[in-house]
């Protein structure tokens, strides 16, 4: 196996939340060495979120358990970016990367000075990426929101749902797990580039227009047809039936989605060729969409006798498409992902044992995964400080004490 | 950025997007179909609602910038043609049932053996192998085995998914992320890697960090419908939905307060809310009676209000909500616009001509965006085999024989 992807690739980042660090952290899990600037004057929303210490502000701040999920393996170095000299840590930092990473609101960055524009000038083969809402230009650039409005404004809050009721999601704010993908997507291609020319790289990534080209298929629907896609429930046009139905349990289901006429037959024939269902008009995809609230009843009357993955199994080696819905407890035994090795389990200072996720690819030659956990606050400030940018030991204090490094 | 890299792209519906992206960064993507043509090619929306083999929207809007051939990968010559293709490219990306390739003499390791700095990227709905990868899925199926599908709905009711496939939309940008990561590591290594992107792993990122919250806390979420939390995110106006969150911290109170000024302006908000004391409000720690008061007073006056006049509003205000669009108002909302987000590719041998999504970054080298429509059924297949080094009596005799 060789050496991780990564490994040597010097990555400074600023910014809060969730969708910046998941994109940078595709790349510390494949070894690159990433810096986070952050302060205690203005804490990442993510640390003062779910916190499993709350007597002391500091204790909240290393232990909140999003913060530590979401930032596997890098680096925490505290600038006060208030005093007069944090930006000028941060562009000594730029020379030191081969990469910076913000997701910011598009004026945070210019107010310090810290432009693309002005740090090519001291470190000209910068890649840069910004990624925000809405992106660095246009009109609503400032307006500031999170991941549910961003999945509000790209189309997938309106596509979820039961028709003639209100938007449910999609689960998780789509905006905030997408854009990551296409963040790394882009600084990776950018740095291959760079590889090969020798040439630099500034990328604006707005979370929402990651979300609309996902969507291409709607648009151009939208576009070409003027037909706009609605909530349909758990319906598809082209597949039926095409639904949950219920499993022993409280609240346990199991997903079947009937793609062709064989697979038809072939659950029909699981199930005991039920009355119910023996009608020749069923034997087409558009008779079977005419009566799936029939077949939908006739089918959850059947399911609900067994067990999900019991179903699962014995649908499956019939031909049939399905899935058990899995919980987050079923995910850490889901024996797909364990085998793919997905849960790393690391120890935290303060949250214990915790299950970190990796990606959904593997390289074979690559390896990658996680070692540490994210950081505390200005946990490798020292290290940083004094290894990076030559300051002694004694400098750090009086620096530290004059609210620079906090 | 990809100039020069070529890929033949054998994805099925799981993976066009894939294929899309790495074409619109400039890969040189020849997607193969068999001889019948693409099973979404048969299946619609179709154009104008007439059925064709080039009237699939879905076919047309998620294989642009590719070239397209031909070619039966289950007889002999096919296969022997992909072999010389494979030679040459250096990336195959495929989504097939893990297996299929090896039983055509077409896997991973027998195209390595001649050419071994080839890529391999592979995506399946469980992964290569493992207890699952036998099992046949499509987006409803990965979806519930991900744990989205049980987190989204209402409490009340069976759990649901988005209409449209998020998980293939979440696989393709890892896909392409891996095949990147490996063309990058290949500089030095100058050997190619197996990358194996299982879908339900990949959307599994869409619970955030709710399966890492569980293994420490032990707590199972359950599914909130409108509401995040116990306050609701999801709010009725005049003329459809909003997205608005009653939540606090030092991010978010400067919007409540923002919007309960709005409020006032319009002679919308009562004395007690205007004295409402937000210093340390936090919606998690409160009951839903002490709730309930807000909910009411905010909803009552988002309801006198029409989406455009509410985000209007508070794009000036800096407050975070967001109306829920559809297709049609995603297509014409000014931001998106201002940045040249959609371009109109004509279809002059349909009548039509189409807007289609550009990009998903802007970069300072224009790197990403369209550079042609999707193929038509075997459009290139001369050209390519032309390149390959195949001659045009080969060419004849493979069309003969229904190879291509």
């Amino acid at each position: 196996m060789t050496e991780r992807v990564f490994k040597g690739l010097k990555v400074l980042e600023l910014g809060a939340g969730a969708a910046g660090p998941i994109s940078t952290r595709y790349l510390s899990e494949q070894g690159a060495h990433v810096i986070r600037i952050e302060s205690a004057h203005r804490p990442d929303f993510l640390r003062l979120m779910m916190a499993v210490k709350t007597d002391t502000m500091a204790e909240r701040m290393d232990s909140a358990l999003m913060f530590a999920l979401l930032n596997t393996d890098k680096q925490s170095l505290t600038v006060n970016m208030k005093h007069e000299q944090g930006a000028d840590i941060v562009r000594r930092l730029v020379q030191w990367a081969d990469l910076v990473c913000e997701n910011f609101s598009p004026k945070v960055m210019p107010k310090w000075g810290l432009t693309y524009e002005n740090l090519k000038k001291l470190k000209p083969d910068l890649v840069m990426a910004s990624g925000c809402l809405f992106g660095q230009t246009g009109p609503d650039r400032l307006y500031p929101g999170f991941g549910g409005q961003g999945t509000a404004l790209s189309g997938f809050a309106y596509v979820t749902g039961w028709p003639g009721r209100e938007t449910v999601g999609p689960f998780g704010t789509i905006t905030d797990s997408l854009s990551p993908k296409y963040v790394a997507c882009a600084i990776a291609a950018a740095l291959f580039h760079r590889r090969r020319t020798g040439e630099g790289r500034y990328i604006d990534v707005s979370q929402i227009e990651t979300a609309v080209y996902s969507m291409s298929a709607a648009i151009v629907r939208q576009s070409a047809n003027n037909e706009t896609e609605e909530r349909r429930g758990n319906h598809d046009e082209f597949a039926a039936p095409h639904n949950v139905y219920p499993t022993t349990g409280d609240d346990r289901w199991i997903a079947i989605a009937v793609q062709t006429d064989t697979e038809w037959t072939a659950l029909k024939k699981e199930m005991g060729n039920p009355e119910a269902l023996n009608n020749s008009s069923y034997d087409s995809l558009e008779g079977r969409v005419e009566a799936q609230e029939h077949i939908d009843k006739t089918i959850g009357e059947w399911s609900q006798a067994f067990d999900r993955n019991e179903l699962m199994s014995k649908l499956q080696a019939a031909g049939v498409e399905a899935g058990a819905l899995n919980n987050q407890a079923d995910l850490l035994e889901d024996p797909a992902l364990n085998h793919r090795g997905h849960f790393v389990w690391l120890e935290h200072k303060y949250l214990g044992r915790a299950a970190f996720e990796r990606p959904g690819f593997r390289l074979s030659e690559s390896g990658g995964g996680f070692d540490k956990p994210g950081p505390l606050l200005g946990e490798h400030n020292r290290e940083i400080l004094t290894k990076i940018l030559g300051y002694t030991i004694a400098e750090i204090d009086r620096l530290t004490s004059e609210e620079l490094f906090v | 950025m990809l100039s020069g890299i070529r890929v033949l792209d054998l994805t099925c519906e799981r993976g066009f997007l894939a294929g899309k992206i790495l074409g619109d960064m400039g890969a040189d993507v020849v997607k193969i179909e068999a001889p019948t043509g693409d099973a979404i090619r048969q299946r619609g929306p179709f154009l104008a609602g007439k059925e064709g083999p080039e009237r699939s929207l879905p076919w047309l809007a998620l294989n642009t910038s590719k070239r397209g051939i031909t070619l039966d990968l289950d007889q002999p010559d096919g296969q022997d043609v992909f072999r010389t293709l494979a030679k040459q490219a250096d990336i195959v990306l495929e989504s097939f049932q893990p297996g299929l390739m090896k039983d055509r003499g077409l896997g991973y390791a027998a195209l390595v053996a001649d050419n071994p700095k080839l890529i391999y990227c592979a995506i399946s709905p469980f992964g290569q192998d493992g207890p699952y990868s036998h099992y046949n899925a499509h987006d409803l199926v990965i979806v519930a085995m991900s744990g989205n599908l049980q987190m989204t709905g209402d409490p009340d009711r069976p759990p649901i998914r988005c209409t449209m496939p998020t998980s293939y939309y979440h696989a393709a940008p890892e896909a392409v992320l891996g095949i990147i990561m490996a063309l990058y590591s290949r500089e030095d290594s100058q050997r190619g890697q197996f990358v194996d992107v299982s879908m339900q792993e990949t959307h599994t990122s869409t619970l955030l960090c709710h399966t890492g919250n569980y293994s420490v806390d032990g707590v199972i979420n359950h599914r909130a419908g409108y509401r995040v939390g116990p306050s609701r995110e999801v709010w009725k106006v005049k003329d459809g939905y909003i997205s608005y969150g009653l939540r606090g911290g030092p991010t978010r109170v400067p919007n409540l307060v923002a919007t309960v000024e709005y409020m006032d302006e319009t002679g919308c908000a009562p004395e007690w809310l205007k004295n409402y004391n937000w210093k340390n409000y936090d919606v998690f720690s409160m009951t839903s009676e002490e709730i309930a008061p807000l909910e009411e007073a905010f909803g009552s006056f988002f309801e006198t209000k029409t989406r455009a006049e509410l985000f209007e509003e508070s794009v000036k205000r800096r407050i975070m909500l967001a109306p829920c669009n559809d297709s049609a108002e995603v297509l014409a909302h000014r931001q998106l616009r201002s940045r040249d987000l959609f371009v109109t590719l004509d279809y002059p041998e349909l009548g039509a001509s189409i807007e289609h999504p550009n990009f998903f970054a802007k970069t300072t080298g224009n790197d990403v965006r369209i550079r042609g429509k999707a193929p038509k059924l075997g459009e290139h297949t001369d050209a390519v085999l032309q390149e390959a080094g195949i001659s045009t009596e080969k060419v004849s005799a493979l069309r003969q024989q229904g190879v291509i």
